[in-house]
């Protein structure tokens, strides 16, 4: 149901905002709607529910506030005829919301402790009324069979119900197949899709609402009615749908909104929590999203888009870069299952990204031997730096706009793919003194992609500094730690009131890198690194540093060296152990 | 088995109870809840013991005992029978809703909207939300039902007719008391009184559910037969139901094919032509039919078996042939017949 805007305020002061006007419009609305069972009837009920709902929270708060039924019969004296016809509506009775607030004011007309001849009456029609509502048949046939065969009232309803719902379920397949035809079936699935409006969060016709939304798009004439996408878009962010997977992604495909929904929550539920790389992944994949990307480009272009314009408004917010690797890595994964039957080709799904890039950046650093990393690497860095130079020397004339966009796809494809920079630390970590300058560059345009080149290059030298520290008080030649090596290093890596501090995360991840890689026994390793995480104050961002290399080595089976992954065992256990200290 | 007919006897007097009792003023939570688990015990035990006669028989008596003694006691008191016993949870909350002295308390607990039912309370299982349940259930069903469907019954017809040959092939299945079969088919027919077309087509819906086990089978011969036996329920399908639905009956079933040609010649030559209306009426009493529709019935029946025409042509004509061979209107029937079918 669409939300409308409500008829008045909520009730707040004393003075009884309902008036008889208001009344006699619901009254004349429940006649109308009691009088006949039209397509238009139907349509003007499931319009004006959301309306009525907050009117009967209205009346329920008002006849609350009344002293007795006697009161409120004298104040309200259509109340009962209105609850009567309305308890007889099906479009209202079939809702949780409205069928609650229906029968929470039929309780408030009901006396504990009736003190006159209105008031008993009032509660004798309350009990018909109920009575009638749960246990009548209309039915004789129904009644007699019912009576003869033992089957009891509830079973047969759900058992009539089952089968209407089947019965619908056969029309609406079998129109997919008539597509072709010259018989147009699409207005019979627009009026059954606008006839579960109402009743879109009821389980028992969850699979028909799943067929509906599954049905391929056939015909010109937009089949689903936009009130119906609606409808199960608010039942499902208030949590009462509960959808199988293939409909639910199907509801993405269809409706902008529940996407857009359902990517804000997962990206809210990530930022808000700050994940293990683990659960992350864990998460992302849990959510669906990316296996409806897959299947449908067009969610993947406006999930991206999405995380597109969160990411210029926060490019440094490690979690966001983080989920936005972890959702293109599972997507991928999506995709690769469904390769087989999908034609559409990848370039398709990345229509803004630099084409030269794509593959080399999409490819897995597990798709390729070991050997062809570092030149793999070597061209990304400068295809990438070369990108970035020809764009940012035309600052200042007419293709500034256009040379920023081409400098932030390049690195939102960076970003998606940013195992290719966690792979960039490795080799730098374990390749000594030559040819580090293309890794370190990557690494910076990771970290500051929209920076001025100078600005850029100062970086460039302070992550030098930083690394040079870095691998002195890793190379094990200083016994004990030189001090003054250490503290520069914590100066450079600490968090600083002045913009041009390094990155934290960047040389967190040198820093994990040399741990793990270096040639230092563990324990002397774990040593370095805890001194330095310690005066730092960087413990969660190694601890995530670790986790994820941790995944991305057992994943790939890049390095399945033992030794690594003891390495990885000791260190964690070190953080783990500062952390319930600093507890 | 002692135990069992104790247990029995108890549920029929808290059923008892629960209709007109005013100690049902004191329910609380846990009773309700204890009320309906000894409701589904009985529905349990007559799953349990109704195919085998024997302790059908013993159950049956002991049915007679207590509700002997609850005449005696209660006036106005309404028996519990055998057949009652599946729906055993229905008639408690038939008779505790119509029961004025139930607390409001557990009736708001029966219509609460928000807790799913079927959750344990104590060690019986909660019944919070039963009837919400049940008028969200038939609400559902109500907004539905207007859409157009597949089905020439209707679901509610479906579910009956299935519902009907269940029971009958249950029945059947017990051995060699068809007079149970028959028993139940009439008390159906009696509680249909006043709805004959709705009954009509429970029928039809029942006689074209699946047949794809001998018991199946078996169950369409007996009611096929049975509505041989009631000549007059028979007519009246044949002049209440749609022609679509006759054609597919026919179609089915080589007895109904029969029955419902045998029905036409019938009423066919109990038609005499009026003067003033010009045009054949039927003199018999029972259902009215007209010649228009008796001749859309001939094509139904036609359609739905082309190798029959070819002989009940022949037929008519021979009784055409009979009645002077006349090719004038109002004369014979049967010639009047032969050259509206061929138009």
């Amino acid at each position: 149901m669409s939300e409308q805007q409500p008829l008045s305020q909520p009730l707040q002061t004393e003075e009884p905002l309902l008036n008889d006007q208001e009344m006699q419009f619901w009254l004349d609305k429940a006649v109308a709607w009691g009088q006949a069972d039209s397509p238009d009837t139907q349509k003007d009920t499931c319009l004006h529910m959301s309306r009525l709902r907050d009117f009967l929270q209205q009346l329920l708060t008002q006849v609350n506030s009344m002293s007795s039924t006697t009161e409120t019969m004298k104040r309200l004296p259509f109340l009962g005829q209105l609850l009567g016809r309305l308890c007889w509506n099906p479009y209202v009775t079939v809702c949780d919301t409205s069928r609650g607030l229906l029968l929470g004011c039929l309780w408030e007309l009901y006396s504990e402790r009736p003190s006159n001849a209105v008031e008993q009456k009032a509660n004798q029609w309350i009990r018909k009324v109920l009575c009638q509502l749960s246990t009548e048949e209309d039915d004789t046939a129904a009644q007699a069979l019912m009576k003869c065969t033992g089957v009891p009232a509830k079973e047969y309803h759900l058992k009539v119900l089952r089968k209407k719902v089947a019965l619908l379920q056969e029309n609406v397949g079998q129109s997919c197949t008539l597509f072709n035809s010259q018989r147009c079936s699409c207005d019979r699935i627009v009026a059954i899709s606008e006839a579960c409006i109402p009743i879109v969060a009821c389980p028992e016709a969850s699979s028909l609402i799943s067929l509906l939304l599954q049905r391929p798009v056939a015909c010109v004439t937009e089949v689903l009615s936009e009130d119906f996408l609606d409808a199960l878009t608010s039942a499902y962010s208030r949590q009462g749908l509960a959808l199988e997977e293939q409909a639910l992604v199907s509801l993405w495909y269809h409706s902008f909104s529940s996407l857009e929904e359902a990517v804000l929550s997962l990206l809210q539920s990530v930022i808000t929590t700050g994940l293990t790389p683990q659960k992350l992944e864990q998460q992302v994949a849990q959510s669906l999203l990316p296996k409806a990307c897959a299947q449908h480009c067009s969610v993947f272009l406006v999930v991206n888009d999405i995380f597109r314009s969160v990411l210029k408004q926060a490019e440094v917010n490690e979690f966001v870069k983080a989920l936005v690797q972890t959702f293109t890595k599972c997507f991928l994964k999506e995709l690769a299952l469904l390769k087989p039957q999908t034609s559409i080709s990848v370039k398709a799904f990345f229509p803004q990204s630099p084409s030269s890039l794509l593959v080399p950046l999409l490819t897995m650093p597990s798709e390729m031997p070991q050997g062809a990393w570092r030149n793999h690497l070597n061209w990304l860095s400068s295809s990438l730096q070369r990108l970035t130079e020809e764009e940012e020397e035309g600052d200042g004339d007419g293709r500034s706009t256009r040379g920023h966009h081409n400098v932030f796809e390049a690195w939102f494809l960076l970003v998606q793919c940013a195992h290719w920079v966690q792979v960039a630390v490795q080799l730098l970590v374990t390749s000594g003194t030559e040819d580090g300058d293309p890794f370190l560059w990557l690494l910076i345009f990771y970290h500051y992609p929209t920076n001025r080149w100078h600005h850029r290059a100062s970086q460039l030298a302070r992550a030098k500094e930083a690394w040079n520290h870095i691998r002195t008080l890793f190379s094990g030649a200083a016994h004990p730690l030189p001090s003054d090596r250490l503290q520069s290093l914590v100066t450079l890596v600490s968090p600083q009131p002045e913009q041009q501090s390094l990155a934290p995360s960047l040389t967190v991840s040198l820093l994990v890198n040399v741990a793990v890689f270096c040639q230092l026994p563990p324990s002397g390793s774990a040593e370095v690194l805890q001194a330095v995480v310690d005066q730092s104050g960087l413990l969660d961002e190694a601890a995530c540093v670790l986790s994820s290399l941790e995944l991305r080595l057992n994943e790939g089976s890049c390095l399945s060296r033992d030794t690594v992954h003891l390495r990885i065992k000791e260190l964690q256990k070190t953080i783990t152990q500062m952390h319930s200290d600093g507890t | 088995m002692e135990a069992m007919l104790k247990n029995l006897a108890s549920t029929v007097e808290m059923l008892a109870v629960a209709a007109q009792s005013d100690a049902v003023k004191h329910w609380d939570k846990q009773t309700l809840s204890r009320a309906f688990h000894w409701a589904r015990y009985c529905e349990h035990v007559f799953s349990r013991f109704h195919n085998n006669a024997a302790i059908r028989r013993i159950m049956e008596k002991q049915l007679q005992l207590t509700n002997q003694t609850l005449r005696d006691t209660i006036p106005g008191y309404t028996e519990v029978s055998f057949s009652d016993l599946p729906r055993c949870q229905h008639l408690l909350l038939v008779r505790l809703l119509n029961n004025p002295e139930l607390p409001s308390s557990l009736m708001k607990m029966l219509f609460d909207t928000a807790r799913p039912v079927k959750t344990m309370h104590g060690e019986y299982e909660d019944v919070t939300g039963l009837c919400s349940h049940i008028v969200q259930c038939k609400s559902v069903y109500k907004v539905l039902s207007p859409l157009a469907d597949m089905s020439a019954l209707g679901a509610d017809a479906e579910v009956q007719g299935e519902m009907l040959m269940e029971r009958l092939e249950a029945l059947l299945n017990q051995g060699s008391e068809t007079c149970r079969a028959e028993h139940f088919l009439g008390s159906v027919l009696q509680g249909c009184e006043g709805a004959l077309q709705q009954f009509c087509v429970v029928i039809a819906a029942a006689l074209l559910t699946s047949k794809n086990c001998a018991a199946q089978t078996a169950a369409h011969d007996f009611l096929l037969d049975w509505l041989q036996k009631n000549h007059s329920l028979l007519q009246h399908m044949c002049s209440l139901l749609s022609p679509t639905l006759l054609r597919d009956l026919a179609k089915e079933h080589q007895k109904f094919r029969d029955a419902f040609c045998n029905v036409l010649k019938k009423w066919a030559s109990e038609m005499e032509y009026s003067l003033n209306d010009s045009e054949w009426v039927l003199t018999s009493t029972g259902p009215t039919v007209s010649f228009k529709k008796l001749t859309e019935l001939f094509l139904a029946l036609f359609e739905a078996s082309p190798s029959l025409k070819g002989g009940v042509e022949k037929e008519l004509n021979a009784l055409k042939i009979s009645d002077g061979d006349f090719d004038v209107t109002g004369l014979s029937v049967w010639g009047d017949l032969l050259s509206a079918l061929n138009t």
